[in-house]
């Protein structure tokens, strides 16, 4: 038996080239790859981290971003605990498109699902998304929001770390019995987590 | 002495280094005098095999030259200055020999190749790399199969569209002409490679294969194309997309898509055998040419980025993507379908919808593997993790939360009224029956589905080592996550199964075990010795709750499967021990009444133990300790019972009190007193 008490998996969707295949490897492996391709498929990669001095084992699915591969990464949207959305804070389409996977979301994910907007790229000098814009797309569409950088290492520990730490704390509270709280907990609930500062894993150190 | 000796030795191999550089130098100057002997040798022959159009020996003249170092050979010519001239007009001649036989080769092969001359293609295509022209003479050559290729692929694909509709082949002939085109590129590998290896070295096979699959992918995204027009692909997965958004918009039958998934699969699984041929042989070929690691996995990945971005890996990928959303389709619709039309029939423990579901899903799994996409199975495993998660195993919860309808009616009886509600054409009279009947050949459709998905599992596990060998860590966790999913179905249906049995228990155990326990307080347990041996061989209490349970087991036993009978007897039992247990510690004993007590409890675990193959004995632990207790001779034996086997014992020291204060000749005082 392996070692850990929870599992989840973590499923990234988006636009071709936003950067999901290297927001993994940056936490996977730590390192950027420079000229990564595009992803084939379906990725898969897992690390197990602790919170709360529990092991918690994430099963990340990095999936492509291309048209053709949609009805594969499709098909793991609906087991899935927790899905980041990127977008690349450099390039008006990717943003432009959200819309159109939040409609994908809706349609094949479970409603329970926690959902997770990122900008990716914030390295880069040619910004053409505002922070603010991305916060209340995020807000209004019920999502965590955070913006990050896979090439600087930058709020990317904290995303993932985030992510289980929101995702163990449902599961346990999910033993005891809860009902009609379901709107101010998971969905109706915008945490702007993703102001300036550089701290690391604010919730966890 | 030593440093005597230590300088005679480095005189000594001074000597030998000087003599070995004097040897090197002697064998030098020989090449050179080879070289220059050869020179001259050479430019007479090639100026005469340019005369006699004897191109092979003219180019192994140039091939001789061009051998020589370059360099050195002008040196010599410098060196060599009495002779100056001569050596340096041979260079000349050679050098000019060489340009000529370039171009004439090069003309006389695309001459070869306008007049479709086999022999002097091949003839000229040998001359190449004598001239140094490895990579002209390849690409020249490959450039020439591929119009070749193309020729044979027009042709098939011609033939493919003008197939008649009741062919035999008709429902396959795209996936045919696909298969046509990889079989003849790979024949093409299988005859030149030798060839190509001999004349140019090894080494060579990745450029040749670059060039032959430019014209692949040509022809490929042709057959794609006309298989895309012919067979409607876009409108069908236009269809099936708009029918998941909205599902009252146009429906397709999911039937119609059957031979279509099949041929997808087919070229899909064409392609990757294909690409499984090429990346084996390019493999072996740079395994032999190359011997730096770096350089190795350098081309390698060349390889790989070279067939990850060819128009044949997209077009698979596009052809996989329909293939998905018609499969998904067919799957989810035809499982559907097979919830609708369920049926019961009356020989049967589960409804037909279970065989018919695990059949559909068990074909799409299976035909997903017939693509030789791992992406591909993992995605209809999900599909089918989602399918019996939800609708079917939803199904299952509606009709058992629906609960088992109360009141008594013989099994058979229901049976015979459901038929002839049935053939009088008025099921609504026979409603409660019905739905008892529906009710257990659904909580039989769960635990066979259990049993399905498990067996599902095992098999799917077994067939893809069997498809995909060498599978790499990557793709082997893929699969084993996905297969995992389906896992988790089956304690999704666990907790259905539990359900309906708590169901059964609520409406159909419970209420009937209760009255027929309570007789136990209506009974005398003062018993005198006279009638103590009436009631040890008649046992009346016992006898009459084992006779009522029989009769309630027997309405279950032959329609529930082994396991939820078995399940129904564990129910039972605990029902009918904690229901005992209450009743029993409402009641007195004397000595005898215990006895019996203890004698009645005895008949009845061995009655249930007998019936089921799990084990009871554990459910009557309370019971039997509560009656050891009331059957004891003397009070001081209860100290024993208590204190020794103290791990088996179940009962409280205050628990002990309490039942041995039920034993109307046991003095309250003697009980306080008990140590325990």
């Amino acid at each position: 038996m392996e070692d850990y008490k929870f599992l989840f998996k973590v499923v990234l969707v988006g636009n071709a080239g936003v950067g999901k295949t290297c927001l993994v490897r940056r936490f996977t492996q730590g390192l950027f790859p420079p000229g990564q391709g595009a992803t084939i498929g379906v990725d898969f990669m897992i690390k197990t981290v602790e919170v709360e001095n529990e092991k918690v084992k994430l099963q990340i699915w990095d999936t492509a971003g291309q048209e053709r591969f949609r009805s594969i990464t499709q098909s793991y949207y609906r087991s899935a605990h927790a899905l980041i959305l990127v977008y690349d804070i450099s390039c008006q389409p990717t943003f432009d498109c959200l819309p159109d996977w939040l409609r994908e979301i809706e349609e094949y994910a479970s409603n329970k699902v926690l959902r997770i907007l990122v900008g990716n790229k914030i390295d880069r000098e040619d910004r053409e998304i505002p922070t603010h814009v991305g916060e209340d797309f995020a807000q209004r569409h019920g999502m965590y929001f955070l913006e990050t950088s896979a090439k600087e290492a930058e709020n990317v520990e904290r995303l993932f770390m985030e992510i289980a730490a929101e995702l163990m704390e449902q599961a346990r509270s999910k033993e005891l019995p809860r009902y009609e709280t379901n709107t101010t907990s998971i969905n109706g609930k915008t945490t702007s987590i993703g102001d300036t500062s550089n701290c690391g894993c604010s919730r966890l150190s | 002495m030593i440093r005597h000796t230590n300088e005679l030795a480095e005189n000594v191999s001074a000597k030998v280094r000087q003599l070995d550089l004097a040897r090197s130098r002697v064998y030098e100057c020989q090449r050179r005098v080879n070289d220059i002997l050869d020179l001259q040798l050479c430019s007479e022959g090639v100026a005469m095999a340019l005369c006699n159009e004897d191109y092979e020996q003219g180019a192994a003249h140039v091939h001789r030259y061009l051998s020589m170092d370059q360099q050195l050979l002008e040196r010599t010519a410098e060196d060599i200055l009495m002779d100056h001239t001569n050596v340096s007009s041979s260079l000349i001649t050679l050098q000019q020999a060489a340009l000529q036989l370039r171009t004439v080769v090069t003309h006389k092969f695309d001459e070869a190749v306008k007049s479709e001359d086999l022999a002097s293609v091949e003839r000229f295509f040998k001359i190449f790399p004598l001239l140094g022209m490895h990579i002209e003479g390849l690409k020249k050559f490959c450039s020439y199969l591929c119009t070749k290729l193309q020729e044979t692929a027009q042709k098939n694909l011609k033939a493919a569209l003008e197939i008649k509709s009741n062919d035999k082949r008709a429902s396959v002939i795209f996936s045919d002409t696909m298969t046509l085109l990889f079989e003849g590129i790979a024949r093409i590998v299988e005859i030149h490679q030798p060839i190509i290896e001999t004349y140019y070295g090894p080494g060579r096979l990745l450029m040749t294969i670059s060039i032959l699959q430019k014209e692949c992918d040509r022809q490929v995204k042709k057959i794609i194309a006309e298989f895309m027009k012919h067979r409607c692909i876009s409108k069908k997965v236009q269809i099936v997309n708009d029918y998941i958004r909205k599902p009252s918009s146009e429906r397709a039958d999911p039937k119609e898509f059957d031979l279509l998934l099949g041929e997808i699969t087919i070229m899909h699984s064409r392609a990757e055998l294909y690409i499984r041929f090429l990346k084996r042989r390019v493999k072996n070929d740079i395994e032999i040419s190359v011997t730096n690691d770096a350089q190795y996995k350098d081309l390698i990945n060349e390889f790989k980025s070279m067939i990850n971005n060819s128009d044949l890996a997209h077009g698979m990928q596009e052809l996989l993507g329909a293939y998905l959303a018609l499969e998904r389709y067919f799957l989810e619709e035809s499982v559907n379908k097979a919830l609708g039309m369920d049926t019961l029939d009356q020989d049967q423990q589960t409804s037909s919808m279970v065989d018919d579901v695990f059949f559909i899903v068990q074909k799409c799994i299976r035909r997903s593997m017939s693509s030789w996409s791992i992406d591909g199975v993992c995605a209809v495993v999900n599909m089918a993790c989602g399918i019996l998660e939800g609708e079917f195993a939803n199904r299952l919860r509606n009709r058992l939360r629906q609960g088992y309808p109360a009141g008594y009616l013989d099994l058979a009886q229901a049976y015979s009224t459901l038929q002839t509600s049935i053939q009088h054409g008025r099921l609504q009279t026979s409603d409660t029956e019905l739905a008892r009947l529906m009710f257990l050949a659904y909580l039989n459709n769960t635990d066979v589905s259990i049993e399905y998905v498990e067996t599902l599992c095992k098999s799917l596990s077994s067939e893809i080592d069997a498809t995909f060998p060498n599978m790499q860590n990557k793709e082997r966790g893929k699969i084993d996550s996905c297969l995992s999913g389906l896992k988790g179905v089956m304690s999704i249906l666990r907790a259905v199964n539990d359900y309906g049995l708590e169901q059964l228990r609520v409406s159909a155990v419970k209420p009937r075990v209760t009255p027929w326990v309570d007789a136990f307080l209506s009974v005398d347990h003062h018993i005198n010795e006279d009638d103590l041996l009436r009631y040890e061989t008649e046992e009346p209490f016992v006898q009459t709750l084992i006779m009522n349970l029989e009769g309630l087991l027997q309405n279950f036993k032959g329609t529930l499967t082994p396991s939820n009978y078995d399940a129904l007897i564990g129910l039972l039992t605990t029902e009918v021990t904690a229901r005992l247990e209450k009743v029993v510690l409402k009641s007195t004993f004397n000595r005898a009444g215990g006895l019996i007590l203890d004698k009645e409890i005895r008949s009845l675990a061995s009655y249930l133990a007998a019936v089921t193959s799990w084990s009871v004995r554990d459910k009557f632990a309370r019971l039997t300790q509560i009656a050891t207790i009331l059957s004891v001779e003397k009070i001081e034996e209860l100290a024993d019972y208590c204190g020794a086997d103290a791990i088996a014992w179940r009962l409280t020291p205050a628990e002990v009190r309490r039942i041995a204060s039920m034993r109307i000749d046991f003095r309250p005082e003697d009980v306080k007193r008990l140590k325990l």
